[in-house]
């Protein structure tokens, strides 16, 4: 990004999120800001709590204490949410899982346009128009009347993608979007994502892909056993990680 | 056995099929939305709600049909509530259906992955959508072949009916052999009617099923 920080307004903030499952701790205080426009990964090890993070930023997990804001939208772990805060903050906020998880009954097309019209209801032909663009964007206009069985994974991937964009959010979370699939059609999603990351979408993306940390992101964190062990610029990270853990890690990822 | 019985006798016995069928029919329509209800109260987070189905469910499934056919048929005449034998028959077996049908929707709503469910959340989209767009139209197709062999079984138990007089194919045949002795071709031409739609039925269920197996 060019712009200085000062001029850049926040567009997630963390504040010392916890969140535990009994007796086990997923996330030990975790505090993490995103700049409006900025490309953030999160590598580490599985079992660092990079997904449960992710997944409560748009409080698909709720955690036990902190706070979560999403383009000015906070939320505090101890309150209680209504139904209506909830829809709100989770429409700012797209989600891409590492199963897709497109509906099988429905075809493409309905996949993008059905939460455009039940969420932001929109009408029929105009959620329509739109998902054509979103797929036409993704490179897969011609896929609209398939059924997602039909479709490749990375197709699959491409069409959630789309479908997450559809209700315009203000940040995209990805969650791993290429592990389930083979190499060359992770290729073709990391594609969708660079081109999103150049239009200035803020972006978090959990992976385990280093060259797309190392490429497209603006910033990188590294967490291990629910903590963030440290972050900074990726170039910085990768040639001098600051701590052994991260130096043990990143060898075991590019040596494979 | 002859098949003068057969000439004779089939008029009486087609017209009771045709009352077998509508009874079966409507204690379909009635019993399986109500089984769709009870699968989501089933599959409810709220807890109270959840055990209160499964408990009536577990009785619904626990008593004969036969045992439900009469108390709605001699039982609820006595606490003044009076239905012809046609809908007391039509009740009694949607109740079966009910309690029997829910358990064989909850699985299938079960069966939806949760990655969907989450999704759907995941774009905002309220519960009663989720259940509406998602969960529901997927969870009923799994469903299908089980009901459609469950029908079949209803459509068997209508023949219960004929304890309370109302005069379906069973009724039909035991009358019309009681008033020619003809009871071995008469109730082998009923059972042969029954077979005509239950056989047909079952093959269209082992089509269902294979349809289904293609599309997951």
């Amino acid at each position: 990004m060019t712009l200085p920080a000062t001029r850049q307004s926040v567009a997630i903030e963390l504040d010392s999120v916890v969140k535990r499952y009994g007796d086990h701790t997923v996330l030990d205080n975790v505090s993490l800001s995103v700049r409006e426009g900025e490309v953030v990964a999160i590598i580490g090890p599985s079992g660092a709590g990079k997904s449960t993070l992710l997944r409560c930023i748009n409080l698909l997990e709720r955690p036990d204490s902190g706070r979560i804001t999403v383009a000015g939208h906070a939320v505090d772990a101890g309150s209680e949410i209504s139904n209506k805060e909830l829809v709100a903050h989770r429409r700012v906020a797209g989600m891409v899982f590492q199963s897709f998880n497109l509906f099988p009954h429905l075809d493409v097309l309905r996949n993008i346009s059905l939460a455009q019209e039940r969420v932001l209801g929109r009408s029929r032909k105009d959620a329509d128009k739109r998902s054509k663009e979103l797929l036409d964007r993704v490179g897969l206009a011609d896929k609209a009347a398939q059924y997602p069985s039909r479709c490749s994974g990375g197709q699959q991937q491409r069409i959630a993608i789309a479908r997450a964009l559809a209700l315009e959010p203000k940040v995209m979370l990805f969650d791993e979007p290429t592990s389930a699939l083979d190499p060359e059609l992770g290729l073709e999603v990391l594609a969708v994502m660079r081109e999103l990351a150049d239009e200035g979408m803020t972006m978090v993306v959990v992976t385990h892909e280093m060259q797309f940390a190392r490429d497209v992101s603006d910033h990188l964190v590294v967490m291990v056993d629910g903590a963030v062990l440290e972050e900074g610029p990726p170039e910085e990270i990768f040639s001098k990680p600051g701590h052994e853990r991260t130096r043990r890690f990143l060898r075991a990822v590019l040596e494979r | 056995m002859s098949l003068s019985d057969w000439a004779e006798n089939y008029p009486a016995l087609l017209s009771g099929l045709w009352v077998s069928i509508r009874v079966t029919a409507l204690a379909l329509g009635i019993g399986m939305p109500l089984g769709l209800l009870l699968a989501l109260s089933a599959n409810s987070p709220k807890k109270v709600l959840r055990y209160v189905t499964i408990g009536v469910v577990e009785i619904g499934r626990g008593t004969p049909a036969l045992v439900v056919l009469q108390i709605v048929y001699f039982g609820l005449p006595t606490v003044d509530v009076t239905f012809s034998s046609f809908f007391s028959a039509a009740i009694a077996l949607a109740l079966t259906t009910a309690a029997y049908t829910s358990e064989i929707l909850r699985g299938g709503l079960q069966a939806v992955p949760s990655g969907e469910v989450e999704a759907a959340s995941a774009l905002g989209m309220v519960n009663r959508d989720t259940l509406r767009f998602i969960v529901i139209p997927q969870g009923v197709r799994v469903a299908i072949p089980p009901l459609m062999g469950f029908a079949v079984l209803i459509f068997q138990a209508s023949s219960l009916a004929y304890t309370i007089a109302l005069p379906e194919l069973m009724s039909q045949a035991y009358s019309t052999g009681s008033s020619t002795f003809r009871y071995m071709s008469i109730l082998g031409l009923a059972g042969l009617m029954y077979a005509a739609i239950t056989i047909p039925a079952s093959w269209l269920t082992g089509r269902a099923e294979r349809r289904m197996a293609r599309h997951l």
